[in-house]
């Protein structure tokens, strides 16, 4: 229930409480094998996001203190607030953008995302009624998910939202039906754009040739130093699964699982630093890597 | 001071709970608890760079809760009165500030056109009148016509203007090379709560790539988004579009009399306020200058 950045970073965090190291230095390079280890797991960009993201805290937090062992001890502290943190970023994100759903709304959502579930749930706690549409989303059928199976699908029954599967071809169609769509997101990049699913950029084209708002739920550790001009600009490394990349003889005959979406055609992006038009997004990067 | 806020903080629900479409009064309020917070902070010890917003660089750094409010320090008073008077003289200059930008947006044998009755765009054309020759079309502004207005106290200064019904603004725009307007509200997301028939001009413009300068001053910007809570919609009674007189029709027809419109930050090419001029995509970078985040809902 949890997002695979969060998990990252405790794993890291665990690996740091035990890591038997004197100096800063044998620390970074003991993190940087630990987080590759973690992407020939899992080569998603919200690990990556969060590798680099904890990286980052180390770095600046032994800035502040020479002493090793006191830096230890203060980065294991912050550590535990930063998640703990983390974990409410989702309500904040709800709070936010639940205004958004007006009464008797019909949102296109796309895949599986928690963030977006959150909200939907925080606009039914406010008694609005309305309907989602959900993609099926090839190739592992992530929206059939949420109808048939888990928890967070009987939820949203259980809640009374009327929901209806469609075809990812069938986008263009039921557009406009829809009145606004709401989509997650893995990463976040620096123009302000998104790396979501495929088939979120096929969304985000048909939404705007239909003059409908596009909106995405993201929190802030999802913001990743990267910056696509293109699709092709998106590393290897993040389009096909770990086990795909170790195994697979010529890369171009695989289907990608991610895709890019330009910030020119997202309207409002909803994160735990506030509601961000996409120019907002590369200021807030600025910030932490300054 | 934590007091001090809370109390400004529920007077200010109050006002703004009277008149939801007078956004400037959620804004000053907002302002003025930006500066009881800039002020404790200095007299707390904090320096000016501390940022005072959420930010990645904030989660990972910060050790523990912020501050709350509750030491008190006696020159606080005076300080706090002190900024606010600034804040009066920099509110009453205005007007001034944005007229002083004219010259350079206005050349000679331009056509402007412009749509109602706004005192800044009047005082922005007025100042740009003094050196530059050119002629301006004002669109009328149905059913209140303030257009009218507007036209006759430019031509007291000798501008060559032209009113038009609402209904010729495509008509006329392919000669017109600027379109200037003012504007009651800005949303946080550029956006323009404006007067009814800015969407209209504003589409024209686009299609004809005509750019579309906003004059408004700094404490029309409101943190808020285009969202459910549309309480920025004024509706006004329909005499003005069908008079009483017509009692038998009024009987079967619904009569909407809406007094603003929303504009898309799309369709507006600059912002000139009192500090300079600025594209749309840049509004939010000026509302994390003028208000503190957790004032955003009073």
């Amino acid at each position: 229930d949890v997002a695979s950045a969060v998990a990252a970073i405790r794993a890291l965090l665990g690996f740091l409480k035990q890591d038997r190291g004197e100096t800063i230095q044998g620390l970074r390079s003991s993190l940087l094998a630990a987080i590759n280890t973690l992407s020939r797991v899992d080569s998603s960009v919200a690990v990556s996001s969060g590798g680099e993201l904890f990286l980052r805290f180390i770095s600046l937090t032994s800035l502040e203190y020479s002493d090793y062992s006191k830096c230890k001890e203060i980065m294991i502290e912050r550590g535990e607030i930063f998640l703990r943190k983390v974990s409410l970023s989702r309500n904040k994100i709800a709070k936010l953008c639940h205004p958004f759903v007006r009464d008797g709304a019909r949102i296109l959502t796309h895949a599986y995302s928690r963030v977006v579930l959150r909200v939907l749930e925080a606009a039914v706690e406010s008694k609005k009624r309305f309907s989602v549409y959900v993609t099926e989303s090839q190739p592992d059928q992530a929206g059939q998910v949420l109808i048939n199976l888990q928890k967070m699908a009987k939820a949203l029954r259980k809640l009374n939202i009327p929901v209806t599967v469609i075809l990812d071809a069938a986008v263009g169609y039921i557009m406009e039906k829809v009145d606004l769509v709401l989509v997650g997101a893995e990463g976040v990049v620096e123009s302000g754009g998104i790396i979501n699913k495929i088939g979120t950029n096929q969304i985000a084209v048909c939404a705007k040739a239909q003059n409908k708002p596009f909106y995405v739920v993201a929190e802030s550790f999802k913001f990743v130093r990267l910056f696509p001009l293109n699709q092709q600009d998106v590393p290897d490394k993040f389009k096909y699964k770990a086990d795909t990349l170790k195994t697979s003889q010529n890369l171009t005959e695989e289907h990608p699982w991610i895709d890019y979406t330009s910030p020119s055609l997202i309207t409002l992006l909803f994160t735990d630093l506030g509601v961000l038009t996409p120019s907002a997004v590369s200021d807030e990067l600025i910030k932490l890597y300054l | 001071s934590g007091e001090l806020m809370d109390l400004i903080r529920t007077e200010g629900q109050r006002m703004t709970a009277a008149q939801p479409s007078e956004t400037t009064v959620g804004n000053m309020v907002r302002r003025v608890l930006k500066v009881i917070r800039e002020e404790y902070g200095r007299l707390h010890g904090r320096s000016e760079e501390s940022d005072q917003q959420e930010s990645l660089h904030k989660l990972l750094t910060s050790g523990g809760l912020n501050e709350d409010f509750s030491t008190p320090y006696p020159p606080l008073r005076a300080n706090v009165i002190e900024a606010i008077n600034e804040l009066l003289i920099e509110l009453e200059g205005t007007t001034d500030n944005i007229a002083m930008q004219a010259l350079e947006h206005i050349h000679s044998n331009e056509v402007i056109m412009t749509i109602g009755y706004s005192r800044t765009v009047e005082a922005f054309l007025k100042e740009a009148a003094r050196k530059r020759k050119f002629q301006v079309i004002v669109a009328e502004c149905a059913p209140f016509c303030q257009g009218h207005e507007m036209a006759v106290r430019l031509s007291k200064e000798n501008i060559e203007t032209t009113v038009m019904s609402d209904a010729a603004i495509f008509a006329v725009m392919s000669r017109v090379n600027k379109v200037i307007i003012g504007t009651k509200t800005i949303l946080a997301n550029g956006a323009l709560i404006a007067v009814s028939g800015t969407h209209t001009l504003a589409l024209a413009a686009k299609h004809h790539s005509t750019p579309l300068i906003v004059c408004a001053p700094m404490f029309k910007l409101s943190p808020q988004f285009p969202n459910e809570e549309d309480s920025f919609h004024k509706f006004v009674s329909p005499q003005e579009v069908l008079p009483f007189t017509e009692g038998e029709i009024l009987a079967k027809i619904n009569v909407h009399c809406p007094v603003f419109d929303y504009v898309p930050p799309e369709l507006i090419t600059l912002f000139i306020s009192n500090i300079g001029g600025n594209a749309p995509s840049y509004i939010y970078r000026l509302m994390s200058e003028l208000y503190h985040p957790d004032d955003y809902e009073l």
